[in-house]
This record gives structure tokens, C-alpha cells and sequence, in this order.
């Protein structure tokens, strides 16, 4: 197991260096190459303006991944950060905390992340900002139910009868057993900052057109699949399921190889 | 198992029972038409013409309504509801007499006191138009308006053929839900969002429209393609993309436009205003920039490449009309242009772009959000200017930004309307500014001999003076003047229409993709009968 984690980490830094290199032939158009079906020299075919979809998709999912670390992080931060506050900052922050959550949640979700990212003036900052934002709640609680249990484990109990801090007490005794289900947290987050990403690209509300975004790949296909150009919505969307895919079984993956410790 | 046995006859009988159905039906010339357009095309304030039903951004003939003049299919003056009209020395006065026998389909006759309502309603409320031109309309008698102007306007004429004529009687600002008119046709019913049925008006004073109901449904380009291969409509709207689709008993129709796309080059250097915004750009401020990219581009390489050869090159904003100056036309020549750019100073560097004076010869294309036209030809554009030495960077910008980052960055626009005032809007200097409105370009001259244009009485002598205003064989705004606008291609307008029905000669279409199809829709005809 140990082996199929680092495997998959791998690939996916492989594929985002891969797509920092594609950065000029992603966009590179050539007009004497238009529409051409998948082939030896074009593995994904090309666009209706000659444009390489292999290098756009790579390029894509490069940048999707790119998007998914940094906004994952720091939404895992404030889940975080929101989680332990709410444990040990009081009755009344707690109250405050939850409720906060409860509306998050209850708001529909693309909704949010489109006001935001309309908020922030769109593209790459307006895509990270929001979802950063929406991101965290489900998490935050996650966090916090954990904390509420070690709160009354005995030897929890203990250390604080003894006159610990509660700094003292949350370094020593509880992040050792926060850190792996943060991580694992921190990883399964990927797998919708990534969706969200692209589904607000797709609607016309994340990254623009310059960029070869995968949402922005699949809305470009929309319009050519009805002349039976296949290949311009089936790659990037298969490889799109296939990366999600490979982030969910790795944070699966980790959340069973830390149980087992 | 007997129980589906039953249901396949059961279903069987049914498909075959329709069929005898339809061929049952007795012989008749079919007289309806459905019409596809974009979903942009449905008037948003309704068939008001005070509010741009055919005489906004997008002209074409108001169907419901009839208008003093028209336009003839070479874009001359013809006549409507006006008999006659004459024109004082001063230019101050037009003077319209209007035929006697037009009614409102509500029965009353449109008098000359319904015209001076429209225009001076227009005056007030019209925000898609410009009508600061006219002081008042004032009606005579009956049948004669008097147009008095607060300065003179020579293409009135083109506005006459525009503005459709409303009912003093009956209107209200919610005129355009359920309008009123004396045209070739009615609105019989409305679904928003939807369709538009237009029924033949019987009481027209003109010629009976031949095709007796026309119906138009609003949807995407795709939809569109998809109603024409379900047969669900008669004529179906598509562009480039999708004119290689073959659809059995159906054929492509095209129609030559001067819808075209240019692009604007601020001709002075940059320099940010008090409003923060920057007007200007220090690469294209250089003639010699505009005027070997202005050779440089090979026109037919894009349109073969963008729209898969349906559309024509441009010279000018107004190719194929009256005004239109020929000198604008220029050969391909990109070694020319080359040492057009050598001899003023551009040299290149070692990645293959030039540049003078520690200026890089680069700047952005611009082009608006899901467009992917507009798109495909800035890119082709940027590829183009590779050969050159010059790096252009296309750029997608949505609308809300787009105006005021064009005066200081090309950008891909498309123009192309009826009347010579296209020429006014982009070369002319605005009143306070000594620029003009879309890009940063002033020429004393140039707009001399369009204040003359407009100046003049006789329609027919103002041609010659918007011909000077672009090139008076010193100045002017060709390769050989100061050429701030570059001028890439026409866009033919594409459909898809049913085998059978007989569309005649068109007017050329101006910008829009919509309704300048149906000018001339009473002229449609079936030549075979439905079976």
C-alpha cells in the first residue's frame, strides 16, 4: 500500500510539472492542423483552431492541480483553525462557530463559489479565493467532534489535572493524533476544490479563455460535438475523472495505512 | 407474451395509420415559414421602434411598422409611406409628404400627425439612437411632416428609412408588447423566450406579402443546427462552424454581408487621463506599425482558415456601399511591409521581434468572451504578425471592460450598418475631445470633409464627400493616410434552407446575425406544394 501511495503521488507531480512545460504549445495555434481526428502525431487530436489537445489537456490538468493544492490548503487551514477554536475558545465562540457552518452549508454550494469568485474580480485569484472559502465547513466540524473526543480521553483528563495548559495539552497530547486525519482531510478536499474548479470554469464564472482549463476545454467542445468531434470533450473530461479518481483512492488509501499504525 | 404481441400492432398501426394520414392530405401552396435566429435577437423592450425595435444597434426592416423611406437592395433611397420629400437649401428643413391610403391595423389612417408623434417621441426616449440632430417634427396637414433640424444632416434620409411610424392614438411605453403598426405584417402572438408569430397584415397599402405567416424561434446556434435536422424549421441560422454539416433536403444559403471584423490602432502614443484610463500605444502609434500590418495580413489565409471560406476581405468599414472609397483596397505584400518596418527604425532582436528605440513591437488583440470567430482571428492575426516580427498577444476581455481598455489595445470589433454615420462614429473626433469615440484618432481634415458630407443637400453629391473623407488623395484614413482602423474580413451570413422554398435577392446584411433576413420575407415563396 505503502508503495501504490508513493506511486500516485508521483504521477500526479509528474503531470503538473509535465503541464508547466506544455505552457506555449497548449496555446499554440495552427491553422493548417484544424480538427484533426486523434493520430500518431496528435495522441488527442486538435481543436478548430489547429490548437495541440493533448499538450492543452495536460496543460489543463496541471493547472487544475495547481488550483486544488492551494486552495485545498488553505481551506484545510481554516478548518483548522475554526475546528480548535471552537473547542477551546468557549460555550460562546462554539455556538457562533457551528451556526456559521450550519449556514455555509446550507447555502447552495456553486452559488457561493460564484458570488465570491465574482467578488474578487474572477480568473486564477477569484477561482483560489472562493473556493478556499466554501471549502473548509464540512471539514471544520470533522476536526472539531475529533478534538471534543480527545477532550474527555483519560489521560487528556489527566495531563489537565496535573496542570497542564491548554497549548501544552493540544501540542502534546492531541496533534499527534490530529495530524494523520488532517492530512487525509487535507487530501480528500482535492477532489472537489478540482470539480468546483472546473464546473465554475465550465459556466463561464472561473479562468478565462486564454487559459486551457479543463472546464474551459469541455465548454469549448460543446459546441463541436454536434458535427461528431468527439475527441475534443472525451479526453479531457476522462482524464479529468481519472485524476479525481486517483486523489480519492490515494486519501483513501492514507486514511487506511494511518488506522493501521 | 401475446400482451406484447398486441402492443408491436398495436404501435405498428398507429405509425402506419399517421403516415396514410399525411398523404391524405389534399394539395395546397404552402404559405408559412419558420425561421430560426439567435436568442440575442429577440427585442428586449419589444417592437418599439422608439426604443430600437430595427433602428437600435442592429438595423433592419421593423416588419410591423412602415417607415417613411427605405432602402433599396443597392442601398439607395426608396420610398415607403413618404411620396416624396425635399430638402431646404440650409439643410435646417425636410419636408415629407406621406401617401393617403395607409391605415393602422386598428383601422385608423396614419396621418402625418402620427409621424411627427414617433419622431418627436424618439427625440426624447431613444437611447439606442441618436437623434440630437432633429429639433422637432411638426405636422403641417395631414399628409405632410416638416422636420426641422438644429443642424444639417444629409443622411436623414437613412434614418427616415429606419424609424417605423407608431400610433399617436394608442400608444403607450408598453407599446412594444403588443405594437400596433401599418407594415407588411402583425404580431399575432408572442412567447418570450420562445418564438414570435408575425401574421400577414390584409389591410396593407403596398403589395400583399406573399408569405401569409412567418414564425421565429429564438435559440443557440447548436439548437438551431439540431431544428434543422429534425425538420422543425424552414430556414435554420448557423455560421462556419457548422456549414460542412450535411442535412438531407435541405442547402446552404449565404448571404454577402458588411458584417465585418476590424481592429483599431490608437494612433498616439500612451498617456493615462485624469479617469484612470490609458489612451494610446506606443508601438502602434508608429504609422509605419498600422500600415505594414495593413499589407502584412493575408486576408484570405483567414478566411479560408477562420470561416472555412465563407466571407470576403476588408478594406474599410464599408466595403460594397455607395461611400465606400476604393483606395482603401490593398494587395497582400509581406516583403513590402517587412521593409516598410525596416525603414522606419524597426529592427529585430534575437528572439524574432523587432523593436526601435528600446520599444518592443508588441501589444494585445482583443476579443470578447465566447465569441469563437472573433477568437480564431485574433489568434490567426497573432500568427500572421509572427512573420512580421511584431508580437501581438490575444487577450479575452469581457464587455464591461472591454471599451475603455481599447484605447489603448487593439481590438477585434465588428461593425457594418446601412448608412455612411458608421464612418462618422469611428473616424470623427467626438465634440469636446480632440479623439475620436472607439480609439484614439484625430485628422482635422478628415473630419472637415465629413462635417461637409453632412452639410450637403443632395444625398447623391455627400457620397462623393464621405469618399474624400477617407482618401482625398493626401489625407485620410487609407494605407496611404493615417489608417487607424484595419479592416480584416466580411462575414457572410449562413443558413439553412429547406429544398423548395425560393428566398430573392437580398439587401447586404449588416451587422447581426438576425432579422435583416426576413427584409424582404413577404417576397418568400414555395415553389412546390406540400403532400
Amino acid at each position: 500500500m505503502k508503495k501504490r501511495i508513493v506511486y500516485t503521488v508521483l504521477f500526479l507531480i509528474l503531470i503538473m510539472i509535465i503541464g508547466y512545460f506544455c505552457k506555449d504549445s497548449a496555446i499554440a495555434t495552427d491553422f493548417y492542423h484544424k480538427n484533426m481526428e486523434p493520430s500518431f502525431a496528435y495522441p488527442f487530436g486538435t481543436d478548430w483552431m489547429g490548437r495541440n489537445l493533448f499538450f492543452r489537456t495536460l496543460r489543463g490538468l496541471s493547472i487544475s492541480l495547481f488550483i486544488g493544492v492551494i486552495a485545498s490548503t488553505f481551506s484545510a487551514l481554516i478548518a483548522l483553525f475554526f475546528g480548535v477554536l471552537s473547542v477551546f475558545g468557549g460555550k460562546k465562540i462554539d455556538t457562533v462557530i457551528t451556526w456559521w457552518i450550519d449556514l455555509m452549508m446550507g447555502l447552495p454550494h456553486l452559488l457561493l463559489l460564484i458570488v465570491l469568485s465574482m467578488v474578487v474580480g474572477r480568473e486564477l485569484k477569484g477561482v483560489i479565493f472562493s473556493i478556499a472559502l466554501t471549502h473548509w465547513t464540512s471539514f471544520a466540524r470533522l476536526i472539531r467532534s475529533e478534538l471534543l473526543q480527545l477532550k474527555e480521553k483519560h489521560y487528556i483528563q489527566i495531563a489537565k489535572k496535573l496542570g497542564k495548559g491548554n497549548r501544552y495539552i493540544f501540542q502534546k497530547h492531541m496533534l499527534p493524533h490530529l495530524l494523520p486525519q488532517f492530512i487525509v482531510g487535507w487530501i480528500l478536499l482535492f477532489p472537489h476544490a478540482i470539480l468546483h474548479e472546473s464546473s465554475m470554469t465550465f459556466l463561464g464564472f472561473g479562468l478565462n479563455s486564454n487559459q486551457p482549463a479543463i472546464g474551459i476545454l469541455l465548454s469549448e467542445s460543446m459546441q463541436y460535438l454536434v458535427t461528431g468531434r468527439w475527441w475534443l470533450a472525451v479526453f479531457p473530461g476522462f482524464l479529468l475523472v481519472l485524476i479525481v479518481l486517483l486523489l480519492y483512492c490515494l486519501g483513501k488509501d492514507l486514511q487506511k495505512y494511518t488506522s493501521q499504525k | 407474451m401475446k400482451k406484447s404481441i398486441l402492443y408491436i400492432f398495436f404501435i405498428v398501426m398507429l405509425f402506419t395509420g399517421c403516415n396514410s394520414n399525411i398523404k391524405n392530405k389534399t394539395e395546397i401552396q404552402k404559405t408559412s415559414v419558420v425561421v430560426t435566429m439567435p436568442i440575442t435577437s429577440e427585442p428586449e423592450a419589444g417592437f418599439n421602434p422608439v426604443y430600437g425595435w430595427g433602428a437600435g444597434e442592429h438595423t433592419h426592416e421593423p416588419l410591423i411598422q412602415s417607415t417613411l423611406l427605405t432602402t433599396t437592395n443597392d442601398l439607395e433611397i426608396g420610398y415607403d409611406l413618404a411620396t416624396n420629400y425635399t430638402v431646404s437649401e440650409d439643410g435646417m428643413t425636410w419636408t415629407v409628404i406621406i401617401r393617403e391610403d395607409a391605415f393602422f391595423t386598428d383601422g385608423e389612417k396614419v396621418t402625418a400627425e402620427d409621424v411627427a408623434f414617433t419622431y418627436n417621441t424618439c427625440k426624447e426616449n431613444s437611447s439606442v439612437n441618436d437623434f440630437t440632430m432633429l429639433d422637432y417634427a411638426e405636422a403641417v396637414d395631414d399628409t405632410t411632416v416638416v422636420f426641422h433640424m438644429t443642424r444639417p444632416f444629409s443622411v436623414w434620409p437613412y434614418t427616415m428609412a429606419l424609424v417605423g411610424i407608431v400610433p399617436e392614438h394608442s400608444y403607450t411605453p408598453s407599446y412594444g408588447q403588443a405594437p400596433i403598426g401599418s407594415g407588411k405584417y402583425m404580431l399575432k402572438q408572442w412567447d418570450k423566450g420562445q418564438q414570435v408569430i408575425l401574421e400577414s397584415n390584409p389591410n396593407y397599402y403596398g403589395t400583399k406579402p406573399k408569405m401569409q405567416q412567418v414564425t421565429i424561434l429564438f435559440m443557440e446556434e447548436e439548437t438551431s443546427l439540431a431544428a434543422a435536422q429534425a425538420e422543425q424549421a424552414d430556414v435554420s441560422y448557423t455560421s462556419a462552424t457548422y456549414a460542412d454539416v450535411e442535412i438531407p433536403q435541405y442547402h446552404l444559403f449565404s448571404v454577402v454581408s458588411l458584417d465585418n471584423r476590424g481592429m483599431n490602432f490608437p494612433t498616439q502614443p500612451s498617456e493615462t487621463k485624469e479617469n484612470g484610463i490609458v489612451y494610446g500605444n506606443d508601438v502602434t502609434s508608429d504609422i509605419a506599425i498600422r500600415r505594414a500590418i495593413n499589407i502584412g495580413i493575408d486576408r484570405a489565409a483567414i478566411i479560408e482558415n477562420v470561416l472555412n471560406g465563407y466571407g470576403s476581405p476588408a478594406y474599410s468599414i464599408c466595403d460594397n456601399m455607395p461611400w465606400y472609397q476604393s483606395a482603401s483596397q490593398v494587395e497582400y505584400d509581406l516583403e513590402q511591409a517587412k521593409t516598410i518596418l525596416q525603414k522606419a527604425g524597426w529592427i529585430e532582436a534575437e528572439d524574432g521581434i523587432r523593436s526601435k528605440n528600446g520599444i518592443r513591437a508588441s501589444f494585445s488583440i482583443l476579443y470578447p468572451p465566447s465569441d469563437t470567430i472573433r477568437q480564431a482571428i485574433a489568434e490567426a492575426f497573432s500568427n500572421e504578425m509572427k512573420n512580421l516580427g511584431i508580437e501581438a498577444i490575444p487577450e479575452c476581455v469581457s464587455w464591461d471592460i472591454a471599451y475603455d481598455l481599447a484605447q489603448s489595445q487593439p481590438m477585434i470589433w465588428g461593425w457594418g450598418a446601412h448608412t455612411p454615420m458608421e464612418l462618422y462614429n469611428i473616424y470623427h473626433s467626438q465634440n469636446s475631445t480632440e479623439n475620436a469615440r472607439y480609439s484614439p484618432y484625430y485628422n482635422k481634415t478628415v473630419d472637415t470633409y465629413m462635417d461637409e458630407a453632412l452639410k450637403s443637400t443632395d444625398i447623391e453629391k455627400s457620397y462623393e464627400l464621405w469618399q474624400k473623407a477617407q482618401w482625398d488623395g493626401t489625407t485620410g484614413i487609407t494605407q496611404q493616410g493615417d489608417i487607424p482602423w484595419i479592416w480584416i474580413c466580411n462575414i457572410d451570413h449562413l443558413y439553412f434552407v429547406k429544398e423548395g422554398l425560393s428566398i430573392p435577392e437580398q439587401k447586404i446584411h449588416p451587422h447581426g446575425h438576425g432579422w435583416s433576413l426576413l427584409n424582404n420575407v413577404d417576397l418568400w415563396q414555395w415553389s412546390i406544394t406540400e403532400n
